[in-house]
């Protein structure tokens, strides 16, 4: 594949205007806001156990990360 | 995050990383790539809907891709608030495990590792250290530098704004293409009230750090080939005029040059990732994306050709600009 960098500076291996390469669009939602209780989800971690996310915390503070693939 | 994990335990943060991805991958992801914290897998998307983060641009027609977020990280306090969120434009660039420690904490937690360049005049003393990421730079990641000027007893340094003759502190850091370098971030100063001259002034006094945040863009590292340098060099300069209640040194300029080494990304094995390094054990990632495409593809048997004709024309479009450009 033909290596082009976008407007931001990154290189990818797929072309510019590719669906994989979309990024955020100005002015777009993210979600809950600061000073909002995260929602509630219950899913099953790398090793089959369901993590539901409120009770897990054993009332720690927390980092949540969304990551778009572990595969590519 | 998983080389930053001691320092979440340390902070008593809990740490859940969540993506569309299916337990097996997720677990040998964890294995391989020894992930000490949580991997939570959100095979249909459910939860990066519920939390409205799911990536609108990317179709139900885009095979593989369909239902992955806009990432982003949450940190919450102990009743599971958000206290800060980060989300940029980019989906390459990030901040770095140090900075969602230090937002969750409120302070700059500074670490024992890495290098550090420092000068010492009759004043002060600046120390210059690359916070986070074992003190390199990674494409993408939001790293910081932190700069911390201990200044002698009874010193202070100026903010602006500051009369015409007196010398504010102005601290840049300059580095090589490809290094995206952005506004150094100054504490609040406290005010200086001078009767005899009736007027306050904006000064620093103690220990203070300033922080330069900065990533690397593809000019300098890049998924898509082997690191071209081990590491580059920066130089830090810092301008200013110390004082105290009596007199006012000389206005000063100190530069420091820094080193510091690039970091190769660690990444499963599979054809597009060309450039990365494998540090850590035999992972290929064929057998997993087999297996997504495939469940994809049951969700949505045309959204695979779909995505393939689509990829096709934009591969023989960017084909065609780069032909025009020589």
């Amino acid at each position: 594949m033909t290596i082009e960098r976008d407007h931001h500076g990154f290189d990818a291996p797929v072309p510019l205007g590719h669906p994989a390469r979309a990024g955020l669009p100005r002015g777009h939602p993210t979600g809950p806001g600061v000073g909002d209780r995260l929602p509630d989800f219950k899913l099953p971690d790398a090793q089959g156990r369901i993590v539901d996310y409120h009770p897990s915390r054993g009332g720690a503070k927390s980092v949540v990360v969304f990551f778009r693939s572990a595969v590519w | 995050m998983r080389d930053a994990y001691h320092k979440f335990q340390r902070a008593g943060i809990e740490i859940y990383a969540i993506s569309y991805d299916d337990q097996a991958v997720l677990r040998e992801f964890s294995e391989k790539q020894k992930i000490p914290y949580r991997l939570l897998s959100d095979v249909d998307s459910t939860v990066i809907e519920r939390f409205g983060i799911l990536n609108d641009q990317v179709g139900r027609g885009d095979a593989f891709l369909t239902g992955i977020p806009y990432p982003g990280v949450y940190i919450t306090d102990e009743d599971g608030t958000v206290i800060a969120k980060s989300f940029h434009h980019s989906y390459k660039k990030r901040d770095s495990p140090e900075m969602l420690i230090d937002a969750a904490l409120g302070t700059i937690q500074l670490d024992d590792d890495g290098e550090s360049a420092s000068d010492t005049t009759e004043a002060l003393r600046v120390t210059a250290k690359v916070h986070g990421g074992k003190g390199t730079i990674r494409q993408g990641v939001r790293r910081q530098l932190v700069v911390r000027c201990e200044l002698a007893n009874g010193m202070h340094l100026y903010g602006e704004p500051v009369p015409d003759g007196m010398v504010p502190t102005t601290i840049s850091l300059s580095g090589p293409p490809g290094l995206v370098i952005e506004e150094t971030c100054a504490p609040a100063t406290t005010p200086l009230h001078l009767e005899s001259m009736g007027m306050t002034l904006p000064i620093w006094h103690g220990i203070v750090d300033f922080v330069i945040p900065f990533y690397a863009t593809g000019e300098l590292a890049s998924e898509t080939r082997p690191l071209d340098v081990p590491a580059v060099d920066l130089e830090l300069t810092v301008r200013y005029q110390a004082c105290n209640d009596e007199i006012c040194l000389a206005p000063q300029t100190l530069a420091l040059p820094l080193r510091v080494s690039l970091e190769v990304v660690d990444v499963p094995a599979l054809g597009m990732h060309t450039g990365h390094g494998q540090k850590e054990g035999n992972f290929s990632g064929a057998p997993h994306m087999a297996r997504l495409i495939l469940r994809k593809f049951r969700q949505n048997p045309l959204g695979l050709p779909r995505l393939i004709w689509k990829t096709v024309g934009l591969e023989w479009a960017a084909r065609r600009r780069r032909a025009e450009r020589k």
